[in-house]
């Protein structure tokens, strides 16, 4: 086994902000721009990736040995197809009204690409403690993704914040944040910003202006 | 010799998704069997969940098909309060589903819920509001209703940035009305 | 004329007012990455409408015949098994396991297809073909279809289901063609460096949708001019 391997915790704090997800691989963007226009629908949405990216990593990570090349991104879909009817199942049970409003967007995390890009990159070569903690890293860190744009659509776009009024009565609700310009939008300028802020820190000696 | 290890290797390959594909079957039908009456339930909620709030008094209600409509006779106990219909149309966006309550000779509108809606955001959406779907309560079935003043008979203060979606909610509305109203009116226990 | 109102309608509905890329947000990772030049795009748009077509009548034969409550193919084999003539088995809940079956095997026959008798275009969609399997569109095309057969009223038969692949696979090569023309142009502009790459696509793609949003009631005009559907 290969030792330079990154251990359990650098994958943990990778996934937060180095690696993010959304930020810096810029995967996973069909559900930030659907679901997020309210805040509770985004962090169902970041739960439901975190139940199927934990246990599909989890599952690869048993069965990286006998993994062959051909057919092992097949072998990933299905396991994600298999995580993916149960958290689906689950909603339609539990959270009805969250399910009708997600629709078919719990069924498009089998190809959401994050989860079949960690267990090809992590939890196919590594061991069961440093594939969870990649898989509870990335998580966290496409939860706060998607709570920065949920935040800004809902604040500017509804007035509240997980649907509690937050703004005051005079303010005009943006309406174009909650339609697809304002998701397209918002999505563009953060991933500039994350950018800016990706860059401005790795060149802490900017050239001179 | 390395063209048939080639073929046993894509063999041995397949047996793995193969017995995977078994294994989650099962575990999925495993996951079927436990949830799956909940998920009716959910289901069967949001109609009859509603017709207490459409038809004032109601406790529950009776599925029955008329007319190609899927209508429920709202119940208090085991007499009838009034009727539910469920009907739909197209909207301004999109498709627009929703239940309506009459009285129990089919006369009076009692209320209205929209059960599903792809109307814009922030404008046609409004017709889930409760301001909206209150201005139906109490108004007459035997004229066609359309988007006007809020005083008149037969008609309803439509959505300002809306006319369309409150019209297809009238239009719909009148729709179901006018198909079933002598039905209903028929079928009513006798003495309501 | 009312028969056909129903396909216009969902032609209509799936490639130009409910736009796959620009209203439901599906297929945008193809989206920022194959759009810069308008050939590359052109051609990932044919094979991923190839893809769909092939896809979406795949599984609306095995929604409509096996997956769904009281599918015939399984209800004479479960009638078979217990005896009871009234039997029926619902297995709609391996639905997203057949789907992504069928779509990985739809990809993999394009592939052997493509490799086998036109190679100069294979080897230009070098590692984008594979990546085809994980289009959120296609897969989205079938729970669509799922979404219109199983519990519907009026179940969709084949016609529409292929009518709403084919069409929502020209509405992606639409979008997708005209942001690669958009991009070719800004290859000449002076765009700010964290702007360039993905953020200034989904910033076109905004004022895109902004665009499209304009058809929104065409459905309803449509519907009027053309006579309700029978």
């Amino acid at each position: 086994m290969a030792n330079n391997q990154p251990t359990a915790l650098e994958r943990f704090l990778r996934g937060i902000l180095p690696e993010n997800p959304l930020y810096r691989q810029v995967l996973g963007t069909c559900p930030s721009l659907a679901v997020t226009n309210n805040m509770k629908a985004a962090m169902t949405m970041a739960a439901s990736v975190a139940f199927v990216l934990i246990c599909a990593n989890l599952m690869t990570s048993l069965i990286r040995n006998l993994l062959k090349p051909h057919l092992r991104i097949l072998v990933f879909t299905l396991t994600i197809a298999a995580f993916v009817t149960i958290a689906d199942s689950f909603l339609a049970a539990f959270l009805p009204e969250m399910s009708a409003e997600l629709g078919p967007y719990i069924p498009l995390i089998i190809v959401n690409c994050i989860i079949i890009c960690r267990c090809e990159v992590c939890a196919s070569k590594q061991g069961l403690f440093a594939s969870a903690a990649d898989a509870v890293g990335q998580s966290v860190g496409y939860a706060l993704a998607l709570a920065s744009i949920a935040t800004v659509r809902e604040i500017l776009g509804m007035k509240t914040w997980f649907g509690l009024p937050v703004m005051p009565g005079s303010f005009p609700a943006w309406g174009i944040m909650i339609l697809p310009p304002g998701a397209f939008i918002t999505l563009g300028l953060l991933l500039g910003a994350a950018n800016w802020a990706a860059s401005a820190r790795s060149k802490p000696s900017a050239k001179p202006s | 010799m390395t063209e048939t290890k080639r073929q046993s290797g894509y063999f041995a390959q397949a047996w793995l998704v193969i017995a995977l594909a078994l294994g989650f079957s099962a575990a999925l039908a495993g996951v079927d069997v436990a949830l799956r009456d909940r998920i009716a339930d959910n289901k069967r909620k949001a109609t009859f969940g509603k017709i207490p709030e459409l038809v004032p008094g109601a406790t529950g209600g009776v599925a029955m098909e008329v007319d190609g409509y899927t209508v429920y006779r709202a119940m208090v106990g085991a007499r009838q309060a009034g009727w539910v219909v469920r009907a739909a149309g197209q909207g301004y966006a999109d498709r627009i589903e929703l239940l309506v309550g009459l009285d129990a000779r089919a006369e009076t509108i009692t209320g209205l819920a929209i059960l599903d809606q792809k109307e814009t955001p922030g404008l046609g959406d409004n017709i889930r509001t409760p301001e909206f779907r209150g201005r139906f309560a109490g108004k007459k079935t035997d004229r066609p209703l359309q988007p006007g003043s809020k005083t008149a008979d037969n008609e309803i203060q439509a959505i300002s940035g809306a006319t369309i979606s409150s019209g297809s909610v009238c239009t719909i509305i009148n729709d179901a009305v006018a198909a079933l109203r002598e039905k209903l009116a028929a079928m009513a226990e006798p003495g309501l | 004329m009312h028969y056909l109102t129903e396909y216009i309608l969902i032609a209509v509905g799936a490639a130009i007012i409910n736009n796959f890329v620009l209203h439901y947000f599906v297929g945008i990772c193809p989206f920022i990455g194959v759009s810069r030049r308008v050939d590359m795009a052109f051609g990932m748009g044919c094979a991923v409408t190839f893809v769909i077509s092939i896809a979406a009548l795949l599984s609306w034969t095995v929604t409509y015949y096996i997956l769904r409550d009281g599918a015939p193919l399984t209800g004479v084999i479960i009638r078979a098994v217990t005896g009871d003539p009234k039997a029926t088995l619902d297995l709609s809940i391996l639905s997203y396991l057949v789907y992504i079956f069928v779509i990985a095997s739809a990809v993999q026959l394009v592939e052997m297809y493509l490799r086998k008798f036109i190679p100069p275009l294979y080897k230009s969609f070098g590692v984008f073909l594979p990546l085809i399997t994980t289009n959120c569109a296609i897969l989205f095309a079938c729970l669509l279809i799922f979404a219109k057969v199983v519990g519907a009223e009026n179940p969709w038969g084949l016609g529409q289901s292929l009518t709403l692949a084919v069409f929502g696979g020209i509405g992606f090569t639409l979008a997708i063609v005209i942001m690669a023309g958009i991009r070719e142009e800004l290859d000449h502009c002076d765009v700010p460096a964290p702007l360039r790459g993905p953020a200034i696509t989904l910033l076109i793609a905004g004022i895109l949708a902004l665009a499209f949003m304009g058809f929104a009631g065409v459905s309803g005009g449509l519907e009027k001019l053309l006579g309700a559907p029978q």
